[in-house]
């Protein structure tokens, strides 16, 4: 091989790799790098067309509005990393803050709200593991359940969330508000879990199985495969109701409704940041990447005075288009 | 193992089978499909429990519950499908279960990579351990399996038709592997369908037919005719039918046809009454050429006639199968589990679904219950009754209702690729017969296969293809593998 085709060769590896980086069809981490690219545009085209976006107050604000989207929807990749869904999630928000409008002690009814959310994500994992119920199926029977219960608590918004969840979500600490510090730990912990722990390489590979068709595949590895699915629904569940909490201390009452919609806001979210939903295929980063570019379309949308109707539909379509239009090149044969 | 039994059901898969394995030899296990072996194997690897019988490894009893049971005791297995993760990567599949933490608890992928490029080096492989396998080609995924097995140090390789999907030159490869884990003392279960394999890399055979033992043999005191005659309980003096001598008018005419856009152009004829060949080294275009003609690959330029008319090139994926069908050709692809069969329906629905493709989308359903059992017992297939699910049948008699769906729709020519891979002896002359017989009623047949003794013995002439041309047109009478291979080779 003379040395000008090295070139030509190394070239070319080079711009595929270049390719793969965007594409993410040969990482296990999905395509990431491209929504990241398009949050950044995002973000420049709405400093350049609005003069309060950029400024620490309004983005911090953001940050601090973001965090339950991106905890949901952090929750959300555990079962979307399975090929599966969860569809309860908005649900199990709206029944976190009505337990938290109780009117009871902080250190109880804190515990019980992630106490409950464990049960939910159980039930959830079993109805799909043992009893083999489509996952859409059970979380969507799960989140008329919910409903129900939410709405038996409280028809309408109202109560007062204990003082401890009120002043750990509105309060600041050195000029940066606390949510900004809290999101930051639990994406940390997250990472952990995800990317830095045995479990985590766990549900890629389980993922991985499902979406080659192989179910049994982790399975022979010696993996306890179903284990590992139930604790994916509680992860999803519990990292629900912190979102709730946060929701919980913004709003500081129980509310019936504030959780709607936030299923498919998660999905959507996930979806943008590179995972598949077939499984075996998604980052963390990605997924905060895709909540934070949902936040910064619904501020933009906001301050364009875009109707909230004609919003739900945006969002509804951008889940289409993104799910349509993703490289979902089969893994495996 | 001894004595090992085995029932699924009612039927019997396994009936007092031993077995023994030495250090440092390669055992064949041998027999038609549906004898027993992958079952017996299957046992061996935990994923199966015997209903009788025990298994000792150095005298010690063995149980294996489960599958990855087996690694821990020494057992490592690559199996017809296999079962690495492709979404992970080598490293992490080689891993997988067991990974070492570090003292964060993170995973520790410094141990984990260094361990896997030792692994891959004992195989002579220099494979980045980063690598996700969805990257690795067939081969390489098979070579990392036994990798895996080498990592933990296993006593004993089954290799479970291993060859099945790979090219001449990843055969010599993996012989070449074989060979390296024997002279480390290794135990090796090599299951093949393919003689040539077995004389070459095996020390003893092992016969097993209706899941019995036949009998352990050396196969140094084997020929290839006593094998098959073992295996199938006779001499096979015609595992190929008479050829015929007439062939009527031109049925494919391709002129001037380039695969690639620096290819040689080639031209070829089918005529009916003929079978023809395209033989030659794996990957050298032969695939190319008929998956041109059904839309699934776009050649660089040519003139493709079939029954005098001109096919537009490149051809629609949408619409190249049915366009075919509609000029009386059938296609019957390489892969019948994922491209062919409906595995989970019916035998009858998976050959009238031909018959059915012929009329409007909305037009009633007829049964066609005549053609389905005249394909049935025209072909001879064996199976519990027409709604037999096509999955419950073994690979020979998937095969024949894949050949019967064409059959049935009254094609009168016949593109085949691979048309017994994974099939035993028995079916395979069936086959053979079966697509003489279409030839001699007037039917022309365009076959691909990686078994070159199977092109030269079942058709009337071959074309020699490599490097996306065809170097080399020989009558098959005449064609030996040496020449085939020669003809590939000095062009």
């Amino acid at each position: 091989m003379n040395s000008g085709q090295k070139i030509a060769d190394s070239d070319k590896t080079v711009r595929s790799k270049v390719r793969n980086m965007f594409t993410g069809q040969q990482s296990r981490q999905g395509m990431w790098l491209l929504p990241l690219l398009g949050f950044i545009v995002l973000a420049v085209v709405l400093s350049v067309q609005t003069q309060q976006f950029f400024s620490a107050e309004n983005l911090f604000n953001l940050v601090a509005q973001a965090m339950p989207l991106i905890i949901a929807a952090i929750g959300q990749m555990f079962v979307i990393l399975l090929g599966g869904l969860d569809l309860s999630v908005g649900s199990v928000i709206s029944f976190t803050t009505a337990i938290l409008a109780l009117e009871g002690p902080g250190f109880i009814l804190i515990p019980a709200v992630f106490l409950l959310a464990g049960l939910i994500g159980f039930t959830n994992g079993i109805v799909v593991t043992r009893f083999n119920v489509h996952p859409i199926i059970a979380t969507l029977s799960m989140q008329y359940i919910l409903l129900g219960i939410t709405r038996m608590l409280r028809p309408v918004s109202g109560g007062t969330v204990p003082d401890i969840v009120i002043s750990a979500v509105a309060g600041s600490f050195l000029g940066v508000p606390l949510p900004v510090f809290w999101g930051l730990f639990v994406i940390l912990v997250a990472w952990k879990i995800l990317h830095g722990s045995r479990y985590g390489l766990h549900l890629f590979a389980i993922g991985g199985g499902i979406a080659a068709g192989t179910t049994d595949a982790a399975h022979n590895f010696g993996i306890a495969d179903k284990r590992n699915i139930i604790l994916a629904y509680m992860a999803c569940s519990c990292f629900a109701a912190l979102a709730g909490v946060f929701l919980a201390g913004r709003i500081v009452s129980g509310d019936p409704n504030v959780g709607l919609g936030f299923e498919i806001d998660a999905i959507t979210a996930v979806a943008i940041g590179g995972a598949q939903l077939s499984g075996g295929v998604g980052s963390l980063h990605g997924t905060v990447i895709g909540a934070m570019v949902m936040a910064l379309l619904a501020n933009g949308m906001n301050l364009a005075n875009i109707s909230p109707f004609i919003q739900t539909a945006i969002k509804g379509a951008i889940l289409v288009f993104v799910v349509a239009f993703q490289s979902r090149k089969r893994m495996g044969l | 193992m001894s004595n090992i039994s085995k029932a699924f059901g009612g039927s019997v898969a396994l009936d007092s089978v031993s077995l023994e394995l030495k250090p440092g030899t390669v055992h064949a296990l041998m027999g038609e499909n549906g004898a027993g072996k992958s079952t017996l194997m299957k046992i061996l690897a935990g994923v199966h429990q015997p209903d009788s019988g025990e298994i000792r490894k150095n005298g010690e009893k063995l149980v294996i519950p489960r599958p990855k049971d087996a690694l821990d005791l020494g057992i490592s297995t690559v199996f017809q499908e296999l079962s690495l993760l492709s979404n992970l990567s080598i490293a992490e599949n080689m891993f997988l279960g067991r990974e070492p933490i570090t003292l964060f608890g993170t995973i520790d992928y410094a141990v984990m990579e260094q361990q896997t490029i030792e692994a891959l080096q004992e195989l002579g492989l220099t494979l980045d351990p980063s690598t996700l396998v969805s990257q690795l080609s067939i081969a390489e995924r098979q070579f990392v399996e036994i990798a895996h097995g080498i990592k933990a140090d296993a006593a004993v390789f089954i290799l479970d038709e291993p060859t099945a999907a790979l090219n001449a030159a990843d055969v010599a490869v993996l012989n070449k592997h074989i060979a390296r884990l024997r002279d480390a003392g290794k135990a090796i279960v090599y299951i093949s369908h393919r003689m040539d394999e077995i004389f070459e890399n095996c020390d003893t055979v092992t016969v097993l037919k209706d899941g019995q033992l036949v009998g352990t043999r050396p196969l140094a005191d084997m020929t290839p005719d006593s094998l098959i005659a073992m295996m199938v309980g006779r001499e096979l003096a015609h595992l190929f039918p008479e050829r015929s001598t007439e062939v009527g008018e031109a049925v494919l005419d391709v002129k001037d046809f380039k695969l690639e856009a620096g290819s040689q152009p080639f031209s070829l004829k089918l005529c009916r009454g003929e079978i023809l060949a395209l033989a030659g080294l794996e990957g050298q275009g032969q695939q190319k050429f008929l998956r041109s003609l059904i839309g699934q690959f776009v050649p660089a330029g040519g003139v493709a006639l079939i029954k005098g008319q001109s096919l537009k090139l490149p051809v629609a994926p949408s619409a190249g199968v049915r366009q075919l069908q509609a000029l009386g050709v059938g296609y019957v692809p390489e892969d019948r589990k994922e491209e062919g069969l409906f595995l989970g329906l019916s035998i009858s629905h998976n050959i009238t679904i031909g018959l059915h493709s012929a009329h409007s989308a909305l037009s009633f359903a007829k049964d066609y219950l005549k053609n389905i059992t005249d394909t049935m017992a025209s072909m001879n297939v064996k199976a519990a009754g027409i709604t037999a699910p096509v999955h419950s049948l073994s690979g020979g008699n998937q095969q024949k209702i894949l050949l019967g769906r064409y059959l049935a729709a009254d094609v009168d020519v016949l593109f085949i690729e691979e048309p017994t891979r994974g099939v035993d002896i028995g079916a395979k002359s069936e086959i053979y017969k079966l697509l003489r017989s279409f030839a001699e009623g007037g039917g022309a047949v365009l076959v691909l296969s990686r078994e070159t003794i199977e092109l030269i013995g079942l058709c009337d002439r071959i074309y020699v293809v490599h490097d996306n041309t065809i170097v080399s047109e020989m009558r098959a009478e005449e064609a030996t593998e040496h020449k085939i291979l020669d003809a590939a080779l000095s062009a």
